[in-house]
């Protein structure tokens, strides 16, 4: 990378071990995410099954949205305290104070981050579940990285290798592989209102491939561990000054006993302590990884999320899942080998705005 | 208020032609009063990010002996993509 000296073997030795370190550290935080998303759905379904949730009939489609909203302001509560815990131990605590109080200029892409990645897509999925099914939900949400990896190219020129695109297009493909034979009982052509959940799946793919995106922009000047403390700071306010209020004055719907049911049920509170320290680290990681390998392989490797979630409810549930999962492993397995084995160089260097790394 | 860590080591490096890593972590410590390993290899790693996202070059590597093991060095210059996100972010005057 020197441009203008001779170097000895030993140093391009020493470069290309750290480089190859960076982009290994990269893709351990993206798997990191994936592991702690697949085990999120655990907690996260198991939610539905306790007081106040689950006496909540599936019919009722605005009282579940609320309940959603809810549960999710509560969950985004409980990460920020977890976040708090984790820069504490690294000593980030002032850093996050620095860094918020630059809102005009740097976190308010935060802010839009969590708009994003919370209201947009956390909300988009839930409608997608609810109108259409769960299968289609998590189909949708396979496609994030391809918006992400957009949005990342045209917006700030991050670079997309082709074996990267590949590599994408195969854990997708695998994603596709596991969920895609369910879904066809779960469409119902008769269903009147299943273009809500379309709409829902198109908010989540959308939601979350921005995030990353929007996040990677603030993140080129801030600290990732910090950036994400940020953005669960703007998603509680959004939740808790925005949309609730706004539910609770222009709606019978009941927000304050939903708040009061849910942090008085320990049970509930179990559920959502356990999901938001998936969640909490499970974010940490995602954004960790943005700033080593880039937006685009960051959220194709998070995808492997999808073979995970299938493994922790097998193991909760004792469900084994389909024969056709093993095939969407192999797939998916594979398309990560593919993006990891890109030279660590070009991994070093995210984006077009500058020359080549020498030698790549 | 002091700048965030990250924002502050792109000012340090606005100020001079260029800086190698061992050079910025030092002005680091003295700002922020904070000295140990740990804090160090945070402060390369975000050099790492910095780097890989372009806002800052190396220019220059170099190795150092420290205690009798190899260290790589890194000769930093701001780039013209990072004035540029420096100037969007507040963080140098137009």
């Amino acid at each position: 990378m020197a441009s203008n000296a001779v170097i000895s073997p030993n140093l391009t030795q020493m470069l290309h071990k750290h480089y190859a370190r960076n982009q290994r550290w990269g893709f351990m935080w993206a798997l990191w995410t994936a592991i702690l998303w697949g085990a999120w759905y655990v907690p996260g379904t198991a939610l539905w099954s306790e007081h106040p949730y689950v006496d909540i009939a599936a019919d009722q489609q605005s009282l579940r949205l609320a309940a959603t909203a809810v549960m999710t302001w509560v969950h985004a509560i409980t990460v920020f305290i977890f976040l708090l815990l984790w820069n504490m131990v690294l000593g980030k605590v002032k850093d996050y104070g620095r860094t918020m109080v630059r809102f005009s200029k740097i976190s308010k892409w935060y802010a839009l981050a969590s708009l994003c990645g919370g209201p947009l897509a956390i909300f988009g999925s839930y409608m997608a579940m609810g109108f259409v099914g769960p299968v289609f939900a998590a189909i949708s949400s396979l496609f994030y990285p391809v918006i992400g990896a957009i949005i990342a190219r045209l917006w700030y020129k991050e670079k997309i290798s082709k074996r990267a695109a590949i590599g994408m297009c195969i854990i997708i493909f695998g994603g596709m592989v596991i969920y895609g034979p369910s879904l066809f009982g779960e469409m119902d052509a008769t269903n009147p209102n299943a273009w809500l959940g379309y709409v829902g799946g198109i908010m989540s793919a959308i939601g979350w491939g921005t995030e990353g995106a929007v996040a990677g922009r603030a993140m080129d000047v801030s600290d990732p561990d910090v950036g994400i403390h940020c953005r669960f700071s703007f998603e509680i306010l959004f939740w808790g000054l925005l949309i609730l209020p706004f539910l609770a004055t222009f709606t019978d719907l009941p927000i304050k006993s939903l708040i009061i049911d849910t942090v008085t049920h320990s049970k509930a509170m179990l559920w959502i302590v356990l999901a938001a320290a998936c969640h909490a680290y499970c974010y940490t990681a995602f954004y960790k990884s943005f700033s080593l390998i880039g937006v685009g392989r960051g959220e194709a490797i998070g995808n492997l999320y999808a073979v995970f979630a299938l493994i922790f409810i097998a193991a909760f549930t004792l469900q084994l899942p389909q024969w056709y999962f093993i095939l969407g492993l192999i797939l998916t397995v594979a398309g990560s080998f593919v993006m990891f084995s890109e030279p660590a160089e070009s991994v070093a260097q995210l984006r077009d705005n500058e020359p080549a790394l020498e030698g790549v | 208020m002091k700048l965030h860590q990250k924002g502050f080591l792109l000012v340090e490096l606005s100020k001079a032609p260029s800086m190698w890593d061992y050079q910025l972590l030092e002005k680091v410590f003295a700002e922020y009063e904070q000295h140990n390993d740990f804090r160090e290899k945070t402060l390369r790693i975000a050099l790492d990010e910095l780097s890989a996202a372009g806002l800052i070059k190396c220019i220059e590597n170099k190795l150092d002996t420290v205690n009798g093991k190899s260290k790589l060095l890194f000769n930093y210059q701001l780039s013209d993509f990072g004035i540029t996100r420096m100037v969007d972010t507040g963080l140098l005057l137009a």
